[in-house]
């Protein structure tokens, strides 16, 4: 990330966090808003249906559409635009929460929007999304790059990073609505309800993937930790400073899990945050390789690819979102052959190795904390760690994300069969706004993602420490235990 | 946190950090973090066999 990224971001997150709201409890709150509205088409109330849905398309009359058939009258552009003004109110009023500027966020979110999206309804022409030879045959065209349609999440990022790298000016001016955080987590939180329909047909399976996430508290914290911060200490000579950061960094959960770290070793702010940028760029470099190589590789294991993906992509956002694109890739590799997996599950399981991963966060940083107050740098009792630092430190919207599943389930399982019949539709339309924040997500990672100007602050030997972990162990370790975990399980078969 | 940034390079700051050899408290961090993680695995990993994900 570029001095000017540092700079410029962190007087906005100190104004976030001076804010009564953070943005984890607005990606809660915005991710349930929109997970009840959708609920209302369960007693036959349609408030959401206006959301744009695209589909893969080679005449654009046919790409953009209304996700419901009640609107249908809209029209793809009449949705796009409803869907492009009702996220900049509701995002908008958002960021006066968190004590944003609201007139800069309007502004750069509408660039944000019409540019991610753009990519996005490009990444679905056929000629690079159509997957099947049926396909090929439905659009009239004789080949494909066969990246399906969640693949055009690499045009947004691909948008993101062209103007980080190419056009850092625009990068900076619309960096008020570039929040590839708020933006994950808000899908997070609908993620809950979608998951737990795909999981309500099968609950044993769903939770017996859901006790597999404890195997990866397990290798993220106690085992990826101790040995990155052994590598960073011993091999590169870092200080203490540096390495603790670093090692929750590349092990953890990226971005958070280095802000958490770094605040509980009470290192310099400047450290996570630098830290933090490698992340972001090693992400995206993770999300250009991995999905593809968990498709050639892992096709005939699907579960061990999208726990391998939560397991190996740091950050919530890159994590989640290549998890789509793996299982997108997956499906159609598949569906080619004839087996038609349900789809859900391979996003599913690399969510959950996330989420699972996210709660211990907090508990992470105060051992570490305990241990630097205490034993490395003593400091006076007003100044060492505190258990309450296990709450603050909490990454609340997984609280939102907990409450969507349990919601969802009960919702199909627990209710009348006439409302149950519903919920998969309803839960569809919250999904199509998962995807729009996916799409947000991706081309914020991009934009902040200037390759450039980390090798011109001198970022080799850190960027050294991070190739060695993540390819030399990391992404290893995390397959080898995504194996010996998931090996032979496949999803269920579509019905 | 920009003093840092503008005042003095990243790379000067990595290259005259001073040398700070590995104490006592890390090796013993290092190494029950990993003898907890490796064992867990071994437990997990036997219970993931017993008990293999239901279909």
């Amino acid at each position: 990330m570029s001095n000017a990224y540092i700079t410029d971001v962190q007087p906005q997150r100190a104004a976030d966090s001076a804010a009564r709201l953070n943005e984890d409890w607005l990606a809660v709150i915005l991710g349930l808003a929109i997970f009840i509205l959708a609920l209302a088409a369960l007693v036959n109330v349609d408030l959401i249906g206006w959301v744009v849905s695209t589909s893969v398309w080679n005449n654009f009359d046919h790409a953009l559409g209304p996700a419901s058939k009640g609107y249908a009258s809209l029209g793809g552009i009449g949705a796009l635009i409803a869907t492009y003004a009702a996220l900049t109110i509701v995002l908008s009023a958002g960021a006066a929460a968190l004590k944003a500027n609201v007139t800069r966020f309007a502004l750069a979110f509408t660039a944000v929007f019409w540019i991610a999206y753009a990519s996005w309804i490009i990444g679905n022409y056929a000629n690079f999304a159509a997957v099947t030879p049926a396909e090929e045959q439905k659009f009239g065209i004789s080949w494909s790059l066969k990246l399906t349609n969640e693949g055009a999440y690499i045009f947004a990022l691909l948008a993101g990073l062209i103007i980080a790298n190419f056009l850092p000016r625009f990068a900076a001016a619309i960096k008020e609505a570039v929040r590839p955080e708020l933006y994950i987590k808000i899908a997070i939180v609908i993620l809950g309800g979608f998951f737990a329909v795909t999981a309500a047909g099968k609950l044993g399976f769903a939770s017996s993937i859901l006790l597999r996430g404890v195997a990866a508290i397990v290798e993220a914290y106690l085992i990826y930790w101790a040995v990155v911060y052994y590598i960073a200490r011993k091999w590169f000579g870092f200080s203490r400073e540096w390495s603790a950061p670093l090692a929750a960094g590349i092990s953890i959960c990226g971005v958070s899990a280095a802000i958490a770290v770094g605040g509980a070793v009470r290192a310099r702010p400047v450290v996570p945050v630098l830290v933090s940028s490698l992340v972001v760029v090693f992400a995206v470099v993770e999300v250009l390789i991995l999905p593809f190589l968990a498709q050639t590789f892992l096709a005939h294991e699907p579960l061990v690819a999208g726990a391998w993906i939560g397991l190996a992509v740091k950050t919530d956002g890159a994590a989640v979102a290549a998890g789509g694109i793996t299982e997108s890739l997956i499906l159609a590799k598949n569906a080619a052959e004839g087996i038609h997996y349900q789809p859900g599950w391979i996003l599913g399981t690399a969510a959950t190795i996330k989420v699972f991963i996210d709660i211990f966060i907090g508990i992470w940083a105060f051992v570490l904390g305990y241990i630097w107050t205490n034993h490395i740098n003593v400091t006076r009792d007003a100044d060492k760690t505190k258990a309450r630092e296990i709450w603050e430190r909490f990454p609340k919207f997984i609280i939102g994300f907990v409450i969507t599943f349990i919601a969802g389930l009960y919702l199909a399982l627990g209710t009348p069969a006439d409302i149950a019949k519903n919920v998969p539709a309803a839960i569809g339309e919250a999904n199509t706004f998962r995807v729009i924040f996916f799409i947000l997500t991706f081309f914020s990672i991009g934009v902040l993602s200037n390759f450039r100007t980390l090798w011109q602050e001198g970022f080799g030997k850190l960027a050294a420490v991070y190739v060695v972990s993540l390819f030399g162990f990391v992404v290893w370790v995390g397959l080898l235990i995504s194996w010996i975990f998931f090996n032979g399980v496949t999803p269920p078969l579509a019905s | 946190m920009s003093d840092f940034t503008h005042q003095s390079d990243l790379r000067e700051e990595l290259r005259n950090a001073p040398v700070e050899p590995l104490l006592p408290i890390e090796k013993k961090l290092i190494a029950w973090s990993l003898g907890i993680g490796l064992t867990l695995l071994v437990v997990l990993a036997v219970i993931n066999h017993v008990f293999p994900i239901g279909s």
